[in-house]
């Protein structure tokens, strides 16, 4: 932004490095002096295209090239009622369409082509969907949660590195000062010869620290079960168990009902009993429901414990 | 002579063999048998190119079908040159042998600027303008407007060869650059377009590594090279600095300016094309709203090596709705410049992950990651629809989409790093946005999955089982060859202190101790006192090196130095270099000798060879670390420990260990050749940096040379100068060193392998 400068007053950012530039909906640029002059009111007109313009819409420039500045603000505007995310369309190719529909829309509107019609269609997607705008507000796409995810796991892999790195730190710290110590302890209490003494803890040094090069740390799973959580588990699913033991082997239940013998599911329908039950309708069809079925449940009731005889009881 | 190795019969186009080549050819073949990836460290100056040449012709000559082409990769143009000469060399051997060429053809492809023989555009200089302007000559809708207006130039043999060239095959034999031009000019054919087309079915290729390294050029190049493939990376100890390299992008103020520049021309002449010719841009979004369906096509039939930048997702997907419009498109494009401008607008260093980038362009400037990752294409295919002919560079918005393309695909091994000003100059305002690569298995993955035998080789590869992990492959054969000498030609010595007992060493704390910088002069003083003709001296950096000239001066070491020998600088500017290296080599040549003082990682410490007197004695100051403040090196380090748990000392040993026995192994270039090897700081003699060096190294590196002091060191080289300055001939070598036929057969070939070989 070294080469802005302001077009009412003409100052520039080497004259002044303060200088902080503002810009409104029509995406003219002002300097900060120049609004809090012109604006002292609270509204007035842009001195460059003569648009009314509300002195708290001034934002600071962000962007050095107005129009781009301009056209960011409309596509926030825009992209706000039209929220919908890939997730919301059957296929990628209505999606790339809708895409493309919006992108029309922000262009035209920043491109001051046609923006009577282009407003009016904006007012009618927002009456048509506006139960679905205020769903979505604030829903995350797939790929933007995937995005926070990978962030949150970052954030969490710094952490855990840091606490790693001072651990071991202070590990190895503790550890050369113990050798140390053991080895003057040795060489003061012990009646060896002070060179194999100092030679044998170097060679254990050594040894020590061959093994430790050897052991590099397993890799890292997210829980110690290795389950990923999160969206990128849900493509995989859990793994299924080894089956050790001998196979399941079906035997057909055989029920005591302690009463008369059972009409079976043919001399249900054929014998008339269904005639005395109402019949299905199609919703209950549907979901398998036969009334012969029915049927067959109320005299499985009816019989059941007919001739049960009462046990004495046991004292 | 024809060998057997292993079963097969190699031909060898010299009459004596070195037993370690000989034992290079066993392991090699061991891997083209397993059809898997092998890493091969073999001493500079015993033959490895003519070796790995002779040993895979004769293997594709006896197996045509499992290996059909050998792709030579080496670095610079003088090296492939020396490829080609071995090659032609081998395939006369075998004509005198069998009376019969073989039936191989083997040819070169280097750059247009390398190949052109258009008279105007050759004259041409840079690289980058021979492009340009071969490409206003060559490309298809200037070749189409010439049809109805003759006065549009075009290249006649760009004609020559499109009329045709593609029907012809070319005949069997090896073409170098000047073979390729000859054969050009006799048939009216572009060599470089030639070239580019029958190396897919040439069997033999010699190119640079990026051609297949880098993915931009590679998808151009070397997507249709047949799976059956030998791939040799010649001095590939640097290969995954050039990995890491080809996928980063480095974005500065001025690349941003000429891109808005590129962006704004492209507006217009979108704005002209909209109201001239509605049609095309009409078709060009048709086609995008069909998607990149014929890609995706040619890459499912597996006939193209898979282009990392361009990721096989989208292949398979249409590209996004919100920049199909060539108008939205370029409002995009806008948008996203504008955000950079905004992140180079900072005052401190910023480090983020691609994803927290995505998600702050996502809030800034609403540009989604899918759109994002479709930038490139979207940009190629607009490019190629708008058809301008003048020369503008579009080099800075392309690099600019491939940004975009490398941040929304990666969010792993990638980082974004954003430094207000340059490390050496923190006043001036300079920012710079790095999109950095961590990990250099990105882009030769697809090398590895490709193609059947990949073999990674160098002089200097040790320690060898890092490769494997920073690269993320499984080498089916690793193994480091020594040298078999007959007298000890290479006398390495790790000087300790100076002639005061004050220890030398480039450590942070002492480089700039006066002390130690006049043990370093006075090193440098007796040396050339003592060693006759060239000698070299490597220092850590530029900065280092010019400290410690200037203190020089003032101490008086350059003018007792200048009474021996003469003295010259390599400096940062290539030109420069070029004649204190031109005149180094006349005063070799004519005088008592001269001294080079150049720069590890420097362009001398790379592909400079200083053989016999060029380089008698090799000095290295220091230890050559790389600058470890950089960002973008820790960042990396960080990676490297997270990922391949490999430590961040471990790997800075490891860099700086390759890099200091890459300088001192400019002296030894061949058998016959002696020097003296000078490691001058402490730190050289402990076994941390002492067992990185290369296994041949090591093997002359005795205890009693590890810590030496000023004086003693020269006492060894003068009774070690005088040893070698006996004459000594090719009889003193036979049997030993260097082997007849007979003499081969004799031995045994295990037991020259185990001689050989060392693990």
């Amino acid at each position: 932004m070294e080469d802005f400068t302001c077009p009412r007053c003409k100052t520039s950012k080497f004259q002044n490095p303060s200088l902080k530039m503002m810009v409104n909906v029509c995406g003219h640029g002002l300097c900060e002096s120049c609004v809090d002059l012109l604006f002292l009111k609270g509204s007035g007109s842009c001195p460059e295209c003569r648009i009314p313009l509300r002195r708290n819409n001034f934002r600071i420039q962000l962007f050095e090239d107005a129009n781009v500045e301009k056209e960011v603000d409309i596509r926030k505007r825009v992209l706000r009622d039209f929220n919908k995310k890939e997730e919301d369309f059957g296929s990628l190719a209505e999606y790339n369409d809708y895409l493309e529909e919006v992108e029309t829309i922000i262009y035209n509107l920043a491109n001051n082509i046609d923006i009577v019609n282009t407003n009016k269609k904006i007012e009618q997607y927002k009456r048509d969907n506006r139960e679905q705008i205020l769903k979505s507000k604030g829903k995350l796409g797939r790929e933007e949660y995937e995005l926070e995810e990978m962030l949150e796991f970052e954030k969490q892999q710094t952490e855990l590195r840091k606490q790693e790195i001072i651990m071991e730190e202070t590990e190895t710290k503790k550890k050369k000062i113990r050798e140390k110590e053991a080895l003057i302890d040795e060489l003061m209490f012990s009646t060896e010869n002070a060179k194999n003494i100092v030679e044998t803890f170097a060679q254990q040094a050594k040894e020590a620290k061959e093994e430790e090069a050897k052991a590099a740390p397993a890799k890292k799973t997210h829980f110690s079960s290795g389950i990923q959580i999160g969206r990128q588990s849900q493509s995989t699913f859990l793994p299924v168990p080894a089956e050790d033991g001998p196979l399941f082997v079906y035997k057909p239940f055989v029920m005591q009902t302690d009463g008369p013998k059972l009409p079976n599911d043919e001399d249900v329908i054929i014998k008339g009993y269904t005639n005395h039950v109402r019949s299905e309708n199609e919703q209950e069809r549907a979901g398998g429901f036969r009334s012969n079925i029915a049927c067959m449940r109320a005299l499985q009731d009816a019989f059941s414990g007919l001739y049960h005889v009462r046990k004495a009881p046991v004292h | 002579m024809k060998l057997n190795v292993g079963g097969l019969i190699v031909y060898f186009p010299y009459d004596y063999i070195y037993p370690e080549q000989y034992a290079y050819m066993c392991e090699l073949k061991k891997a083209l048998d397993a059809k898997g990836h092998c890493l091969l460290e073999m001493p500079s100056g015993t033959g490895k190119t003519t070796t790995l040449l002779s040993l895979v012709v004769a293997y594709m000559l006896e197996n045509p079908h499992d290996v059909r082409k050998l792709i030579y990769c080496s670095r610079t143009v003088p090296e492939i040159e020396k490829v080609m000469e071995e090659l032609k060399k081998l395939l006369l051997y075998y004509e005198k042998q069998d009376g019969e060429y073989p039936h191989l053809v083997g040819l070169v492809l280097s750059s247009r600027k390398n190949l052109c023989i258009h008279p105007e555009v050759s004259t041409e200089r840079e690289g980058k303008i021979v492009d340009g302007k071969c490409h206003s000559l060559t490309a298809s809708y200037i070749r189409e407007r010439h049809n109805y207006d003759d006065t549009t130039p075009i290249c006649q043999y760009y004609e020559g060869f499109s009329l045709d060239g593609k029907e012809s095959t070319m005949p069997y034999g090896v073409y170098s650059i000047d073979d390729l031009k000859q054969y050009g000019r006799d048939r009216n054919w572009c060599p470089y377009f030639l070239s580019r087309f029958v190396i897919n079915h040439a069997n033999i290729v010699v190119y640079s590594y990026h051609y297949l390294l880098d993915p931009k050029i590679a998808e151009v190049v070397s997507k249709e090279l047949t799976k059956e493939s030998v791939v040799i990376f010649d001095e590939a100890h640097n290969i995954d600095n050039v990995c890491i390299d080809s996928m980063s992008v480095k974005v500065n103020k001025r690349i941003i300016d000429r891109a808005t520049e590129n962006i704004n021309l492209l507006e217009r002449t979108v704005a002209e094309m909209r109201e001239d010719d509605h049609k095309k841009l009409q078709d060009e979004y048709q086609r995008l709203v069909e998607g990149l369906r014929d890609a995706s096509v040619a890459r499912e039939t597996d006939v193209i090596l898979s282009n990392p930048v361009l990721p096989d997702a989208i292949l398979t997907e249409a590209v996004p709705g919100n920049i199909r419009n060539a108008e939205h498109f370029i409002s995009f494009l806008k948008r996203f410049i504008e955000y950079l401008k905004t992140r180079l607008r900072v005052q401190h260093v910023v480090q983020e992950s691609p994803a927290g980038f995505l998600k702050d362009i996502q809030t800034k400037v609403c540009i989604e990651r899918k759109p994002l990752r479709f930038c490139a294409e979207r940009l190629a295919s607009l490019l190629r629809t708008l058809e301008i002919s003048d020369l503008t560079d579009f080099s800075p918005v392309i690099l600019i989409t491939h940004l975009a393309t490398l941040v929304a695909t990666y969010t792993k091994g990638f980082t974004i790093i954003v430094e207000p000003f340059d490390d050496k100059t923190p006043t001036v305002s300079n920012p710079i946005l790095h999109v950095s690569c961590l990990d250099s298995s990105i882009a030769i993955k697809p090398v590895f999955d490709r193609f059947q035998t990949v073999v990674i080789t160098s002089g200097t590869l040790s320690p060898m089982d890092m490769y494997p992990k920073i690269l993320n492959f499984h080498p089916v054969i690793m193994s480091s060859f020594t040298m078999t000498l007959a007298r000890p030609c290479l006398l390495p010595m790790i000087v300790s202190k100076g002639n005061d007992q004050v220890a030398i060493s480039s450590k942070y704390e002492t480089r700039e101790d006066n002390a130690v910088i006049r043990n370093y002069g006075q090193l440098l003083v007796e040396v050339a006192a003592n060693v006759p003709d060239g000698i070299v001296c490597f220092f850590t950096s530029y900065l280092y090196l010019e400290s410690v000239v200037a203190s020089w001066y003032d101490q008086g070491v350059i003018d007792s130095l200048q009474r021996y020998k003469l003295l010259f600088i390599e400096t940062q500017d290539s030109a420069e270099t070029s004649f204190a290296l031109m005149y180094y080599i006349k005063a070799c040549e004519s005088g008592r000798g001269a001294v080079l003082l150049s720069v590890a990682r420097g362009k001398v410490s790379e592909g400079v060879d200083f053989d016999h007197h060029l380089g008698r004695a090799v000095l290295m100051f220091g230890i050559p670390y790389v600058y470890t403040q950089s960002r973008i090196l820790k960042a990396r380090l960080d990676y490297l420990r997270d990922q391949f748990q490999i430590k961040e000392n471990d790997f800075l040993t490891f860099d700086a260990m390759r890099h200091a026995a890459q300088c001192v192994g400019r002296a030894i270039r061949g058998k016959t050749d002696y020097g003296i090897m000078i490691f001058a700081d402490k730190r050289f003699s402990r076994s941390d940096k002492r067992s990185k060096l290369p296994k041949w190294i090591q093997e002359h590196l005795k205890d009693s040379l590890t810590n030496l002091s000023t004086e003693e060191a020269v006492q060894i080289a003068k009774r070690w100068l005088r040893q070698m300055a006996q004459p000594f001939t090719r009889e003193d070598q036979l049997g030993v060193s260097l082997l007849t036929l007979e003499q081969l057969q004799s031995l045994e070939a295990s037991k020259i392998q185990e001689q050989a070989q060392q693990n």
